[in-house]
């Protein structure tokens, strides 16, 4: 490993890689080239993804000359399963499972879509912009979701929560 | 720390939800999530809390949490529960009483009295005060004086008033906002004296009833009522040296003086000056961190966040606060009237204004707010970071003046 790879890693390490693990990823250094640090995710990399800017931010702070930051999926590779075959499945586990429980807050998840493996979703009435919106996804789709499609990579949410109009649990001063 | 396991309890209407998850997460701890709001799903421990029953709730949450290193409160009404599971459980925490004496605005300042910790004169008058004991008391305080529900935070509730009939007209509608957010009838309030100066906010985190603060917030545009809404917050602060000691060590000496050992404590403190002074004076405490989503003004080197020093504290990890990486500030947004938030224009200007780092807006469109003393929540957050505390305050002003809230 390169000088420069290796200030990479020890960034990662440091500051990102507990997050990543603990969301059941993890994240290795591939190869610096030209400033580009091509970083893979594997196990499950959509942990990494909400902190892709911050995680660039501090590789570029730690070690400037890093211009850019580039993370790949496992392998490089899309996952074995058909984005098809994935879609359908995630598509079913929310409706038979996670849809009809969020019900009770009003809420539902609308699959985005898929790419390599990395699902994307977006949370809908009561749950666009809910105080325990992070509670939900972290602590039960995400799971769940993995449980039911192990070879999904990541999940993504990709809601715009500012535009929730109707929140179940909207945060106030206590 | 990583594999740790941490009671963290949510209330449904917090801003603080994701940021304590993704601090845990970043520290590579595993969460057992309790919440009075949140629906069990999926896999991992989501267990319902109730903070109106600590008995029954802290029984069934150490039964079912499973081994657990730390217990976190992530907001102002798990406050009590977080501490009463620590207490069954041998974790490090405040005492019970200590917590539910922080939670009351009357307690403290009896507590402060009796621990003769600098603070403004004051009066309590129970519910059932009527409007002569209301003005009695509003004078053995002295004009101007602020009357405040103890309950209640974010500056809700709260009003200056200059004469007897300002302190009635005030105490009554206080009452109204208490009603409104479901208060019991028989609160009491408080009614103290207004103290002129500059405000100041201290962060800390105790350990065995020493503070190490995280952050020490200026107020630059200081409100001098009739409504107390805070807006700037920069730090680090510019209060002169020994002004600065001794405000930390008055923050100090209030939360010993109620009895708080261990976590965060959020201060809020008056710098008197009166008669040539810079005396600060306790105004309030709670034994949380900065409330709102100002703890995301703070960044610390390495990325560090608030919560993660919160969490760290939390399991026993004795780290000293390391200082900012940078002069940081945030700005709230209020309601400046009542009605219907109908939009937000200027957003985009607003986040291109050089410095700042961050912009959320918390109330959704559509949605009925009010102005303070009535309002329980801030429509946004403006956050920014530069070389000096002053060039903070002006990008935050600046960014301030590029958004349009339209209410109707």
């Amino acid at each position: 490993m390169t000088g420069l790879a290796a200030r990479v890693k020890a960034v990662l390490e440091r500051s990102v890689l507990p997050s990543v693990v603990a969301r059941g990823g993890s994240l290795r250094v591939v190869s610096v080239d030209d400033g580009v640090v091509t970083l893979e995710a594997s196990g499950s990399p959509g942990a990494a993804h909400p902190l892709a800017s911050r995680m660039e931010a501090l590789i570029r702070l730690a070690v400037p000359e890093i211009t850019s930051v580039r993370v790949i999926g496992p392998g490089g590779e899309p996952p074995s399963a058909g984005t098809g075959d994935l879609a359908d499945r995630v598509r079913r586990v929310l409706d038979a499972e996670i849809n009809p429980a969020i019900a009770a807050h009003r809420g539902r998840v609308i699959l985005a879509g898929v790419h390599q493996g990395w699902v994307r979703v977006r949370l809908a009435g009561g749950c666009q912009g809910c105080s325990l919106a992070e509670v939900t996804l972290r602590q039960g789709i995400e799971p769940l979701l993995r449980a039911r499609v192990p070879d999904m990579v990541g999940l993504i949410d990709v809601t715009d929560h500012e535009a929730g109009t109707a929140p179940f649990f909207a945060p106030a001063k206590r | 720390m990583p594999g740790a396991r941490v009671l963290l309890l949510i209330p449904a209407q917090t801003y603080r939800a994701s940021d304590f998850l993704a601090a845990a997460c970043r520290m590579g701890l595993t969460v057992v999530v309790g919440s009075d709001g949140a629906l069990p799903l999926g896999g991992r421990p989501v267990l319902h809390a109730d903070p109106g029953d600590l008995e029954r709730s802290s029984a069934e949450l150490i039964s079912r949490a499973g081994r657990l290193d730390g217990v976190v409160a992530v907001d102002t009404p798990m406050l009590a529960l977080a501490a009463t599971v620590a207490a069954r459980t041998g974790l490090s925490h405040n005492p019970v009483e200590a917590v539910m004496a922080a939670t009351d605005k009357a307690a403290q300042r009896r507590r402060w009295a009796a621990a003769a910790v600098c603070q403004p004169a004051f009066q309590i008058v129970p519910a059932s005060a009527g409007d002569e004991a209301i003005a009695r008391a509003a004078a053995g305080a002295r004009f101007p004086c602020v009357v405040k529900a103890v309950s209640l935070s974010g500056s809700q509730g709260v009003l200056r008033a200059d004469d007897e009939a300002g302190a009635i007209a005030a105490a009554t509608r206080i009452r109204s906002v208490l009603s409104r957010a479901g208060r019991p009838a028989h609160e009491p309030l408080i009614i103290e004296e207004y103290i002129p100066g500059p405000e100041v906010s201290v962060d800390g985190l105790l350990a065995r009833g020493s503070l190490a603060v995280t952050a020490v917030f200026d107020k630059p545009d200081t409100p001098v009522g009739p409504t107390f809404e805070e807006t700037l917050l920069v730090t680090p602060s510019g209060l002169p040296e020994q002004v600065l000691a001794t405000a930390l060590t008055t923050a100090e000496r209030a939360a010993r003086a109620l009895g708080l050992q261990h976590g965060p404590i959020h201060a809020e403190l008056r710098i008197d000056t009166r008669q040539g002074r810079q005396a600060p004076a306790m105004l309030e405490l709670a034994a949380r961190s900065i409330g709102g989503l100002c703890a995301r003004a703070l960044r610390f080197p390495g990325g560090v966040s608030l919560e993660e020093l919160v969490l760290a504290n939390a399991l026993g990890h004795r780290t000293r606060p390391p200082q900012l990486a940078r002069p940081s500030g945030v700005l709230m947004l209020h309601a400046e009237r009542a009605g219907t938030l109908h939009a937000v224009d200027g957003k985009a200007e607003a986040a291109a204004i050089p410095g700042i780092t961050g912009l959320t807006i918390t109330v959704p469109v559509g949605q009925r707010v009010y102005p303070l003393p009535e309002g329980d929540r801030y429509l946004g957050f403006i956050f920014a970071e530069a070389d000096t505390p002053q060039d903070t305050a002006a990008a935050l002003r600046a960014a301030r003046s590029q958004l349009h809230l339209t209410i109707r």
